[in-house]
C-alpha cells in the first residue's frame, strides 16, 4: 500500500509536469547541506525537549508547593504545645479555600530533621517547632492573609506561603527557558547562515544556467523559485533525518532512564526532573520543527537567490 | 524596430568601445555584423539583447526607448529578441527537446501546450531524431542547431547570433546561414556577426561593419 501525502503529491505531479528540474541535483551541495541541516534539526530538537521538559517540570512543582501552607508554632515558655497545635488547626480549617490541617506528630517532626541531625538521636529533651501542614482546596480562592491574622492569637505561630521558594523556582525556570530560546535562535541563525553559503556556492557554480535562463527571458521570480525548490527538498530531507534523529533520542534516554534508575529512585528523579518522555505534545513539537527548517532552507535560498540576481543586474 | 542614436559604450573606466553609433534597422531585414576581432561586435549584440546599457546615446527597440525601462517591461522586450551564441551555451543535463522548449517552460506553459511545436521545430532543423539526446553525445552542428531552435521557438521579431558559424565546418556553416536566411524569409529580423569571409560572400545581405568602434554600412 502506497501513502500519498498531499504536500509530497503536489511536489510530485509539479515536478512530473515541470520536466526535469533546470538546476541539476548534483550541481547544489545537496549532501553536506542535508547533514548539517539534519545536525542542526537535532539540536533545535533537543534545545526544543529540554526547555519544554524544564517548563513542565518547574510548573508541576510551582503547582504542588502553592497547593500547601505550613503553619509553624516555635516553643514559647507558658504556652501550651498540643492546645495551640489545636488551635491553629481549627484557624485553618475555618479558612475559606483550606480542604485539610493537620498537625504533624512529634515522630514526623523528628523525621524531618534526620536529614541534618542524623538518625538516633534523642529530641525528646529539646522543645522543637511543631508544623501544621494546610492543604488547600484552591490556592486562587484561599484567604492566606485572614489566616496569617487569625494566627497572631496562637504565640509563637507563624505562616509560611513558600512564596519565596516558588518565585526562585520560577525565575530559575524562566532563565533556563530563556537561555533555551537563545540557543535555539542561535542555532536557527546558524542555520540560515550555513543555507545562505551554500545557496551562493550553489549560484556561483550554476552561473552558466541562471546566464541562460536571463538571455532566454526568464524572471528572477522563476529563477528564484527554481532554486529554492532544490533547497526545500534539501531542507525537507534535513529536518525529517534531524526530527526522526530527535525522537530517537528521547525515545532513548526515556527508556535508559527508566532501566539505570528503576524502582523509587527513578521516581524521585521523575518527580524532580519531570518524565524523560515526549508526549504527545512534544511529537507534535518535534513534527513541527521539520517543516518549520524546511520552510527556513527554502525562503533563506530564495532572499539569497534574489539578491544574487539583482546584484547581477545591478 | 532597432533605431540607435549617438550610442557610446565603455567598459568601466577604459576606452570607449563603440562610439557615436547612429543607425536604423528595418523590420523583417537580414544584417551581417562583421569586423576584426574586438571591434565591439559581441557587446553591441549585448546592447540588442538589452543585457548592457549604453554609457551614452539612446537605443530604441519596437518604438521605445530602453533607457528607462523598468525589470518586467526588460524582460518582456527581451522576450521578443532571440539570440544563438558560438559556444551554443545549451544546458547540458537537459535534453535537446527539453532545451529548445526552455524559454516557453520558463513562461509557465504546460509541456502539453508547446510539445508538438517543439517537436516540429526539431523536425524542421532537422534533429527530429534527437528529441531525448543530451548535448554532450550532439555534433558540433547538431549543437548549433538546438541552439537556433531555442532561439525561435518563442517567435521571436529579432533573431541576434554571435558567430554561430565559429565551432563549425564551413559546409554546414552555409547550411545555418541557409537556416537563418529561411527564418528571415518568415519576418524575423535578423543580425547575424560573423568575420567569415566566405560566408559574406555567399549571401547577398548587407553588412554592417564595427571598425575602431564606429559602424559602416555596406550591400
Amino acid at each position: 500500500m502506497q501513502i500519498e501525502l498531499p504536500l509530497l503529491r503536489y511536489f510530485q505531479l509539479n515536478r512530473r509536469d515541470r520536466g526535469t528540474p533546470i538546476v541539476p541535483a548534483r550541481s547544489v551541495t545537496g549532501r553536506t547541506l542535508v547533514l548539517l541541516i539534519a545536525i542542526m534539526t537535532f539540536l533545535s530538537c533537543v534545545t526544543l525537549g529540554a526547555v519544554v521538559l524544564v517548563q513542565k517540570s518547574a510548573l508541576a512543582w510551582s503547582q504542588d508547593v502553592g497547593r500547601e501552607l505550613t503553619i509553624q508554632i516555635r516553643p514559647i515558655e507558658g504556652e501550651v504545645m498540643e492546645s495551640n497545635l489545636r488551635t491553629a488547626v481549627a484557624l485553618a480549617e475555618a479558612t475559606p479555600g483550606v480542604a485539610a490541617a493537620r498537625a504533624l506528630s512529634i515522630e514526623e517532626t523528628q523525621k524531618l530533621l534526620e536529614p541534618w541531625l542524623g538518625a538516633g538521636v534523642d529530641l525528646g529533651a529539646i522543645d522543637i517547632p511543631r508544623l501544621v501542614v494546610v492543604e488547600l482546596s484552591d490556592p486562587a480562592e484561599a484567604d492566606t492573609d485572614k489566616l496569617a491574622k487569625d494566627l497572631a492569637v496562637v504565640k509563637g505561630a507563624s505562616l509560611d506561603t513558600h512564596a519565596a521558594w516558588r518565585q526562585q523556582l520560577n525565575a530559575m525556570a524562566g532563565t533556563i527557558v530563556a537561555s533555551g530560546l537563545l540557543v535555539l535562535s542561535l542555532i536557527v541563525a546558524a542555520t540560515a547562515l550555513a543555507i545562505v553559503f551554500a545557496t551562493r556556492g550553489t549560484m556561483a557554480s550554476n552561473r552558466e544556467i541562471v546566464g541562460v535562463l536571463h538571455f532566454i527571458g526568464a524572471s528572477n521570480t522563476f529563477i528564484a523559485g527554481e532554486f529554492q525548490d532544490r533547497f526545500l527538498t534539501i531542507g525537507f530531507r534535513g529536518g525529517l533525518l534531524g526530527g526522526v534523529g530527535a525522537f530517537l533520542f528521547f525515545s532513548l534516554i526515556g527508556v535508559a532512564a527508566g532501566s539505570v534508575m528503576p524502582g523509587a529512585a527513578g521516581q524521585q528523579l521523575g518527580v524532580l526532573f519531570g518524565r524523560f518522555a515526549l508526549g504527545v505534545d512534544g511529537i507534535i513539537g518535534i513534527l513541527a520543527v521539520v517543516p518549520v527548517i524546511a520552510a527556513l532552507t527554502a525562503i533563506t535560498s530564495r532572499i539569497t537567490v534574489r539578491r544574487f540576481l539583482q546584484r547581477i543586474a545591478s | 524596430m532597432i533605431e540607435f542614436s549617438n550610442v557610446g559604450l565603455r567598459y568601466g573606466q577604459g576606452p570607449e568601445i563603440l562610439r557615436d553609433l547612429t543607425f536604423r534597422i528595418e523590420p523583417g531585414s537580414f544584417h551581417f555584423l562583421t569586423g576584426p576581432s574586438g571591434s565591439g561586435k559581441t557587446s553591441l549584440l549585448k546592447l540588442l539583447l538589452l543585457s548592457l546599457k549604453p554609457t551614452r546615446g539612446e537605443v530604441t527597440l519596437f518604438g521605445k526607448s530602453t533607457s528607462a525601462l523598468n525589470q518586467d517591461e526588460l524582460l518582456e522586450m527581451r522576450r521578443h529578441i532571440g539570440i544563438v551564441f558560438q559556444e551554443f551555451r545549451l544546458l547540458d543535463h537537459l535534453t535537446t527537446f527539453e532545451n529548445v522548449a526552455l524559454p516557453l517552460r520558463v513562461l509557465g506553459q504546460p509541456e502539453s501546450s508547446y510539445r508538438a511545436n517543439v517537436i516540429e521545430l526539431l523536425e524542421w532543423v532537422g534533429l527530429g531524431h534527437r528529441l531525448n539526446a543530451h548535448p554532450p553525445v550532439l555534433s558540433g552542428g547538431e549543437k548549433q542547431r538546438a541552439a537556433i531552435a531555442r532561439a525561435v521557438i518563442g517567435r521571436p521579431d529579432i533573431l541576434l547570433a554571435d558567430e554561430p558559424t565559429g565551432n563549425v565546418d564551413p559546409e554546414l556553416s552555409l547550411r545555418l546561414v541557409r537556416l537563418f536566411a529561411e527564418l528571415n524569409k518568415m519576418g524575423t529580423t535578423i543580425i547575424l556577426a560573423t568575420h567569415e569571409l566566405p560566408l559574406l560572400e555567399s549571401f547577398p545581405f548587407p553588412r554592417m561593419m564595427l571598425d575602431n568602434g564606429e559602424v559602416r554600412f555596406a550591400d
